[in-house]
């Protein structure tokens, strides 16, 4: 059990159905204030389908509990007026507008509460990513793989949100990049943010993680601190390079 | 186990810059690539500056040194790695050589430093391999919980570049310098915002 003191996400017994398929069955997971935790595990295994049904993308069953209060049925619009912000797996840019107004855009939320904070906000995020700032009046679709990781993220943090969770982040990019997206989390962390970091590159996710949880046929198989999970031998022998019989592991 | 955490995380940093360097230099030799020599000059000299000057020395201290004297086992791969670790500036050298002689238009300077790379990136492959495969299980098996928080704080104390390591002394910035590498690399390696430029 990751035990907290200030849990800024719990999730209990969650399960999502696609139709008589059940893509998820009675996940549970926690995060904690400045934590970052990650949900690692092979395609398919059900790791996008708990980050939608968490926002309310998806409907669910089970509880979620987000920064002390009990939501029934997650509704995507209130998870992210309550401070809940997702960077999805493929980024959701809007390539005909410039990346400074996408990143207004990711502050709308905020300033429709009243907040008039999203210049210094976005000074933060210039300040994360100096590449977005050489670049902000260029249009999002003109951008490399890369850097539209770093403008999804960045849009993400205008939010500033109480989680911010992550799909894929590392998904079709260079190792380089990789290194560089998660050297970025590791910043936020130190920032005060709360990370869910959903990752199929077990290796780099368990490096910078503090607790994991392994996800299997829409299962959780497996949980405990990062550095734990990155020596168990089932973990090493399926996820980080040295054999691929996954399933049969966990299994054990 | 943080000492453990932070030499795999400078692994997978060195392992990112070498196979950037290596794309790169396909990309050139087909000709889809003009070189950027200040970019490959500022990948090497972190090559030296991390890797070599600092990562190693801490692998000696913290890991490598202490597990000598906790075992025989491994002697053998631990006396591999220490003279690998001696080799260092004769390494940083011939690589440096290698590129200097190609961004002077030296005849064969581009196959010279192709060739330079490769039997550097086939040495740190091997090398990290035997360290993580052979020698990390055995800190594992043979460190003391007093042997641990000796190592973790060593390493901790001189940081890898996930963290930064700038020190009031002026000591280099390594987590500048790689942010602005993987800046301007070409896209799709890097962020694609070359050619590199000197601070």
């Amino acid at each position: 059990m990751n035990e907290v003191k200030n849990p800024v996400l719990q999730i209990d017994k969650l399960c999502v159905s696609y139709g008589k398929v059940e893509a998820l069955s009675n996940a549970s997971i926690t995060v904690g204030e400045g934590q970052i935790v990650t949900v690692i595990g092979p395609n398919g295994a059900g790791k996008t389908t708990m980050l939608s049904a968490i926002m309310g993308v998806l409907g669910s069953a089970g509880r979620v509990s987000f920064d002390g209060t009990i939501e029934a049925v997650p509704e995507v619009e209130r998870m992210v007026a309550r401070g809940m912000n997702l960077v999805p797996e493929k980024r959701e840019l809007f390539g005909e507008m410039s990346i400074e107004d996408n990143l207004e855009l990711g502050a709308f939320q905020r300033y429709r509460m009243g907040h008039r904070d999203q210049a210094r906000t976005m000074n933060e995020v210039f300040e994360l990513f100096p590449r977005l700032k050489e670049r902000r009046t260029q249009l999002a679709g003109t951008l490399s793989g890369g850097e539209r990781q770093m403008l999804a993220v960045g849009r993400a943090l205008m939010a500033k949100p109480r989680l911010l969770m992550l799909d894929e982040p590392s998904l079709g990019l260079a190792p380089l990049i990789v290194r560089e997206i998660f050297r970025i989390v590791a910043e936020l962390r130190r920032r005060g943010v709360s990370i869910l970091l959903v990752e199929q590159n077990a290796r780099a996710a368990l490096q910078v993680a503090d607790y994991a949880y392994v996800l299997e046929t829409g299962q959780i198989a497996m949980q405990g601190p990062a550095h734990a999970l990155a020596d168990d031998p089932r973990v090493i022998e399926a996820y980080l390079g040295l054999g691929g019989k996954h399933q049969a592991m966990l299994s054990t | 186990m943080e000492a453990i955490r932070i030499i795999m995380d400078e692994h997978q940093s060195l392992a990112a810059i070498i196979h950037a360097i290596r794309l790169m230099i396909r990309e050139v030799g087909v000709g889809r690539l003009a070189p950027d020599f200040k970019l490959f000059k500022a990948m090497v000299h972190y090559l030296d500056a991390y890797p070599e000057k600092r990562h190693h020395p801490k692998e000696d201290q913290f890991l490598f040194g202490p597990l000598k004297a906790r075992t025989t086992e491994g002697a053998d791969a631990l006396a591999r790695l220490e003279a690998e670790h001696g080799l260092a500036e004769a390494r940083i050298q011939a690589l440096d050589a290698a590129l200097q002689g190609y961004a002077d238009g030296a005849p064969d300077g581009f196959e010279a430093f192709t060739d330079a790379f490769e039997t550097y990136a086939n040495f740190y492959r091997n090398h990290m391999l035997l360290e993580e495969r052979e020698i990390l299980p055995l800190l594992k098996r043979h460190f003391t919980a007093d042997d641990w928080a000796r190592a973790d704080a060593g390493c901790q104390a001189t940081p890898d570049p996930m963290s930064g390591t700038r020190t009031p002394d002026g000591d280099e910035d390594f987590r500048r310098l790689f942010s602005r590498l993987v800046a301007a690399t070409p896209a799709p390696l890097g962020l694609g915002g070359g050619p590199y430029k000197d601070d």
